[in-house]
Parts: C-alpha cells; sequence; structure tokens
C-alpha cells in the first residue's frame, strides 16, 4: 500500500482535513445535544424523542459528509479499476438491508414502542434506501470532477 | 503560505499535469494543486516523493528564499 494512504485510501492532506472536519462535527453535535437538553429544562420540545435526538445526529452527519466532499476529503486517488456502477447497487442493497434487520430487532425489543416503530418503518427504509443511493451517485460525480484536469 | 512555482514550473518541464503528478505519486490532484497555490504544507516523505519523480532535490523545489536578503 502507498505509504500516503491510510486503509480509507485518502492521501496525507485529505486525512488531515477529514479528522479537522470531524473533530467540528463532533463538537457541534455536542454544542446542539447541550441546546437540546438546555430548551428541555425549559420546557421547549421541538420533538419527541427520539425523533429529535435523530434529526441532530443526522444534521451533524450531513454537515460533516457535505464538508467532506466540499474539502475533497471524501474519497481517496483513484486507483485501479474502481467499478462504480457496482459500488453503487451493492451500497444501495446493503443500506436497504441493514435498515430492514434493524427495524426488524427492534419490533423484538420489547422496550420500546411497537406502534411507532411500525410507523417509522417506510419512511426510515425510504429514507435509507435514498440516501445510499445519493451517497452513491455523489460519489461517482466527485471522483470525475477529483480527476478533472485542473491548472 | 506562498504559492510554489519552482514545483509547478519543474512539472510543466516535464510536461505533466498536475493529475500526472498526482497519480505518480499516489495523492489526489487537490493535493498537489494545493501545495503549488500555498495552501498546503506537504510533509517530508511527500515532498521527496515529489523529488524523485521529477528528478530534483528538496532545495530545487522546497526551499524557500528569504525576502529579506
Amino acid at each position: 500500500m502507498n505509504r500516503y494512504h491510510n486503509r480509507a485510501g485518502l492521501d496525507e492532506k485529505q486525512r488531515q482535513d477529514r479528522e479537522r472536519i470531524g473533530s467540528q462535527s463532533f463538537i457541534l453535535l455536542l454544542y446542539l445535544l447541550m441546546l437540546d437538553a438546555g430548551l428541555y429544562g425549559f420546557g421547549f420540545r421541538w420533538a419527541a424523542y427520539p425523533a429529535n435526538v435523530m434529526v441532530l445526529v443526522t444534521l451533524s452527519a450531513g454537515i460533516y459528509v457535505a464538508r467532506l466532499i466540499a474539502a475533497g476529503a471524501y474519497i481517496g486517488p483513484a486507483r485501479g479499476r474502481q467499478r462504480p456502477l457496482f459500488k453503487a447497487v451493492a451500497t444501495v442493497l446493503v443500506a436497504a438491508a441493514v435498515s430492514f434487520t434493524l427495524l426488524l430487532l427492534l419490533r423484538q425489543a420489547d422496550f420500546t414502542d411497537t406502534e411507532r416503530i411500525d410507523a417509522m418503518a417506510s419512511p426510515v427504509l425510504f429514507i435509507s434506501g435514498g440516501a445510499a443511493l445519493a451517497v452513491s451517485l455523489l460519489v461517482l460525480a466527485i471522483r470525475r470532477r477529483q480527476d478533472r484536469d485542473g491548472e | 503560505m506562498t504559492k510554489n512555482l519552482k514545483l509547478k514550473a519543474a512539472r510543466a518541464a516535464k510536461d505533466m499535469s498536475q493529475k500526472d503528478l498526482a497519480e505518480a505519486v499516489g495523492v489526489t490532484r487537490q493535493t498537489i494543486g494545493a501545495i503549488e497555490s500555498g495552501g498546503y504544507n506537504p510533509t517530508i516523505n511527500l515532498c521527496t516523493a515529489i523529488c524523485k519523480v521529477l528528478g530534483k532535490t528538496l532545495d530545487d523545489l522546497f526551499w524557500e528564499e528569504d525576502p529579506h536578503e
């Protein structure tokens, strides 16, 4: 393996950017959760648990991914045959499988409200599959843009 | 950080694009562009790898002239 790449295949600059953006996103999530807890203490509940936590985590993760893409640190230098269509399809299938498995596990657990899980099932599956497809297409577009010659 | 015009000139002398140099070294084109524009300070390992590809020494490509001399 090229010594400038870690297991994710990023070069040294991309690794540095990813670590910086990751730290900042983690702190952002911390502040958002603390703000949410503070608002809860004052009686202001903008969303029921666990929706409030899920929204904040998803928002922070989305900001993290967006900043990674903007910094060019989302995917590493292309090496060898990429097979982008295969990877896109595989990503969608894995995302759908993980969502489905998670829902099955939640249904079997007694500590949660099954009616709420049923209500969440469709949107979670839809969002997960759609997000996986969108991310895959975005990765293809980013790699093409990264490889484009620019002086 | 100042622009690295020596690197750009050495790359052009070899008729290499940023992408060609990036692939030869094993980094992204954006990283090479950032080094040339002065937006990123590469590690010594990356500096030596670039020097080997371009057939130059570290002084040739990465030594900064003192503006007060």
